[in-house]
């Protein structure tokens, strides 16, 4: 994950529910009321780099600024979801950085079974990816609801499976080769 | 991205590196030898036959200069052999079918002494062992003494397809080895692709993917797909084997702490 890496970036941004457990004066602007001071108990959705942060106080000996809960995307509905058949969920309405939003998820939260559904989801959905990319065809045809549901590390396997596949068929004079 | 090209390397790259493997010709004009990087090519001597590098042979080949002798296994007799062990044979239901023997290795199911491996030398006269891509795997076998089970070498695709672009009068039954050649690829592709479940297992260590035989062109095609899967299942796991770590850590220690309180009960501060 390098500095300059566009979809860690992106996956930084995304939202994360959070609760204030303290009174905090002025931060209002995070509600939409500036000025105004954060009551405890408050619900706020927060980027995953400023929940990450403010969460961490317990680890600093004080008491902890806010209490971090599960994003919608990994919620239990969405994890049955994908425990019935991974290959129906539409990831990227989900989150478009479903799985670098869960390898963050699964640092802060200790969810032992979430990794085992995540791997199952990720190798079946993975198999379904290697056969469109292999369909010379592209992503015409019944494959298109399922490329469409890909999120964005999904995509990039696609496109390297589906670029690979296609070299091979330049190079063995299958294709034309696009000038 | 600034690079053009994907990670990895390309076919071109690749059918360029198999233009190294030595295939056997029948010159039909005298050639003085050349001295190459890649050592010397003997004299061409027409009836000759002689043993060249593919892309000279090639060259030769599309001036009319020589004909190319198919190398033994690009016959339609053996390349169904192999098709049937790819999609029929038992043992080989999710395994590729194996390579070439290497020099001293014997078959699995042949008895008696191993077949010796026969050393070469060095220009400085130091013994070695030649191993692929120094094997002459494409070349015409001369002695009929070698009876081996057919088998695909490393640059099975590369050779097959460029001797069928540029030689296919040379070759038995080209039309045959094309569909053959076509139907081996999509039975070894399908086995790759149902190898995703064993990528999990390699991704948290202690697992593999057995790509034994697997050709040098399947692996280019394949390598981009397969390292991001376990790549991002290695991601994903990220989490569950720290906890595994900390666990075998843990009791390790407690192990430590169990011995020495059992045998050092002097050692008090």
């Amino acid at each position: 994950m390098s500095y300059y890496d566009i979809d860690s970036i992106l996956t930084d941004a995304q939202k994360l529910p959070c609760t204030f457990e303290l009174e905090v004066p002025r931060l209002g602007v995070l509600e939409g009321n500036a000025g105004e001071s954060v009551k405890a108990g408050t619900r706020i959705d927060l980027p995953l780099w400023l929940g990450e942060m403010l969460s961490i106080g317990a680890r600093l000996g004080t008491s902890r600024l806010v209490t971090l809960d599960l994003p919608t995307a990994l919620s239990e509905r969405v994890m049955n979801a994908l425990k019935a058949d991974p290959r129906t969920v539409d990831l990227r309405s989900l989150a478009p950085h479903f799985y670098s939003l869960s390898e963050r998820i699964l640092e802060l939260f200790e969810e032992e079974e979430m990794v085992d559904v995540l791997i199952d989801t990720f190798k079946k959905r993975a198999a379904e990816i290697a056969d469109q990319a292999h369909n010379p065809r592209g992503a015409m045809g019944e494959g298109v609801e399922f490329l469409r549901g890909l999120d964005e590390t999904e995509r990039q396997l696609f496109r390297v499976a589906h670029d690979s596949a296609k070299e091979m068929r330049i190079w063995s004079g299958e294709a034309k080769k696009r000038s | 991205m600034a690079f053009p090209l994907p990670r990895g390397i390309t076919p071109p790259e690749i059918a360029f590196l198999a233009e190294m493997e030595m295939v056997t010709i029948i010159p039909r004009q005298r050639l003085e030898g050349l001295e190459l990087l890649g050592g010397p090519v003997e004299p061409l001597r027409p009836p000759r036959r002689a043993s060249l590098p593919l892309w000279l042979a090639l060259l030769l080949k599309r001036q009319r200069r020589a004909n190319i002798l198919p190398p033994p296994w690009l016959h339609p007799e053996p390349l169904s052999f192999i098709l049937d062990v790819e999609t029929q044979h038992p043992d080989y239901k999710s395994a590729f079918s194996p390579p070439p023997l290497l020099p001293g290795q014997s078959h699995p199911n042949a008895r008696g002494q191993t077949p010796a491996a026969r050393p070469r030398y060095t220009p400085d006269g130091q013994r070695y062992f030649a191993a692929p891509p120094f094997l002459p795997q494409n070349t015409a076998q001369t002695d009929a003494s070698e009876v081996e089970p057919p088998s695909l070498p490393y640059h099975w695709l590369e050779v097959g397809n460029m001797l069928l672009d540029a030689a296919s009068d040379d070759l038995v039954e080209p039309d045959q080895i094309r569909i053959l050649l076509k139907d081996l690829r999509e039975a070894r592709n399908a086995k790759l692709r149902a190898g995703i479940d064993a990528l999990d297992a390699a991704s948290t260590g202690g697992g593999g993917v057995a790509l034994t035989g697997v050709g040098a062109m399947e692996l280019g095609e394949g390598r981009g797909f397969m390292v991001g899967v376990v790549d991002n299942l290695r991601k994903i796991g990220a989490s569950k084997e720290q906890a595994r770590r900390e666990q075998m850590a843990e009791e390790m220690a407690n192990r430590g702490y169990d011995n020495t309180q059992d045998d050092d009960d002097d050692m008090e501060f």
